[in-house]
């Protein structure tokens, strides 16, 4: 027995009108940025919370397994972050030392950064829940100054870029997913390349030709072309390099700077005008 | 038998409660225990519910309803999956008289020719958007794991579903599988 019975020509029509509809959405759909639609904001502001707060839960279990069961090991953890602490001071006088020189230098060569970067810390509090995507969502949105476009990066290298954004969160398509592509250079060789997520948490190098000398290994930065990424950002680093028998190209396959396993906590950096940050 | 359609909305409302409350499993707690791969898509098991066990005109919108609440934890969007959607009612409607879902083998096995439906139309369209059909192949290994815990749930949440909606019918028989 069916639950419901009707006319079968309105069926006909319902589906036919939600079918057009559908084509019309599809039409207009970017996978590349995206304004979410009032309800998309509404729907996506009030859940969000929830995810938030299921993600603090887990964090707090884990500090206080962290805190209280694993205590036995502070000690020495807190002999060994001594030895890093004096390490990294030692490292951050020299680095201090080598951006004055740096700054010094610019200013010689006249060089003009047309943008510096706002820094909003956020937290990661979902992913999406399609397995063609490969987008994370964290807890900042428009009202603490995120745009579409910002780059988000970790202490480990680049996370991708703002593809939308509601007043308190923002969604961001990382350099895993298949639709993002990343201008890289190799920093050994100073070679281009398009980085673009392949699957199980790996990209690859394309457009790279077959006479490069790149090597297994190599670090890729971001190349600061195309408006998105600052330059100098780490991406990733090559794990494994095929050179086929045809094509002018090297497939090359990357690992990701970011441990994209742990990711919890993101800096996006906002784009603004020199003139502003004066 | 027919719903009236204040039973067909708190019917709706409620699977919206129970579609919202899976997206956040997916999105949210399964990453949170290192599952990003083989996502769950539990929104294309309730459309394939909706698609099967209701004859209604208002099964497309509330597809739509259903894919509108899932373009809010996925940059997929509501169009792709609605299109998804309406392929696989047309095909529920033809199929209807040889679809018996009377044990939980037949309804995984069902659930799972109905995924593999969903995942050509969603990923074929994915691919023709992007101008790129070299991903399919890695797209359909993320699929394929993932499709087979759906197929296993099936049952579990069919079950429950079948709660929702015969509750909400007048009729104490509801929908015979």
């Amino acid at each position: 027995m069916k639950l419901i019975n009707e006319s079968s020509k309105t069926k006909v029509v319902n589906n036919f009108i939600v079918g057009l509809l559908a084509v019309y959405g599809i039409s207009q759909k970017s996978f590349h940025l995206d304004d979410p639609t009032l309800f998309e904001k509404i729907v996506t502001e009030v859940i969000s919370p929830v995810q938030e707060g299921i993600v603090s839960s887990k964090q707090s279990i884990s500090s206080l397994w962290d805190n209280y069961l694993m205590i036995v090991n502070t000690s020495k953890e807190n002999e060994l972050l001594h030895k890093q602490i004096s390490r990294l001071e030692s490292d951050i006088s020299s680095m201090e030392e080598i951006r004055k020189e740096n700054l010094r230098l610019k200013q010689l060569l006249n060089y003009s950064d047309e943008l510096t970067h706002h820094k909003i810390l956020a937290q990661v509090v979902g992913w999406d829940s399609a397995n063609e995507f490969k987008v994370i969502r964290v807890n900042k949105g428009t009202r603490h100054g995120i745009r579409v476009m910002s780059s988000v990066i970790t202490d480990q290298g680049l996370v991708g870029y703002v593809y939308r954004v509601t007043p308190n969160y923002a969604d961001v398509l990382t350099i895993l997913d298949q639709n993002n592509r990343v201008d890289v250079l190799v920093e050994r060789t100073r070679t281009h390349g398009i980085v673009e997520g392949v699957f199980n948490f790996t990209c690859a190098l394309k457009y790279v030709m077959r006479n490069e000398p790149v090597e297994v290994g190599d670090k890729l930065l971001t190349a600061g072309v195309g408006g998105i990424y600052p330059k100098g950002i780490k991406v990733g680093m090559v794990r494994d390099i095929a050179k086929e028998n045809f094509g002018m190209t090297l497939n090359i396959e990357v690992v990701p700077s970011v441990d994209f396993d742990k990711l919890e906590e993101v800096l996006v950096l906002v784009p603004q005008q020199v003139e502003e940050s004066k | 038998m027919k719903m009236k359609l204040s039973q067909i909305i708190v019917a709706l409302l409620m699977t919206v409660g129970l579609l919202v409350g899976l997206e956040i499993v997916t999105a949210t707690l399964l990453p949170l225990f290192n599952w990003y791969d083989y996502r769950l898509t539990f929104h294309v098991l309730i459309i394939i519910f909706l698609a099967i066990r209701l004859d209604t005109p208002l099964t497309p919108w509330m597809i739509l309803v259903l894919q509108l609440i899932h373009s809010a934890f996925s940059v997929e969007g509501w169009a792709i999956g609605t299109f998804a959607g309406i392929i696989i009612l047309l095909s529920a409607n033809y199929l209807k008289e040889v679809l018996h879902l009377t044990t939980a083998l037949m309804t995984m096995i069902t659930v799972q020719l109905f995924q593999i439906i969903w995942f050509v139309t969603v990923t074929t369209i994915i691919c023709l958007k992007i101008s790129d059909f070299s991903k399919f192949g890695m797209v359909l290994w993320s699929f394929v794991p993932g499709s087979f815990i759906l197929s296993f749930i099936a049952p579990f949440l069919f079950w429950f579903l079948e709660k929702i909606w015969r509750g909400s019918s007048e009729s104490s028989h509801g929908v015979g599988i």
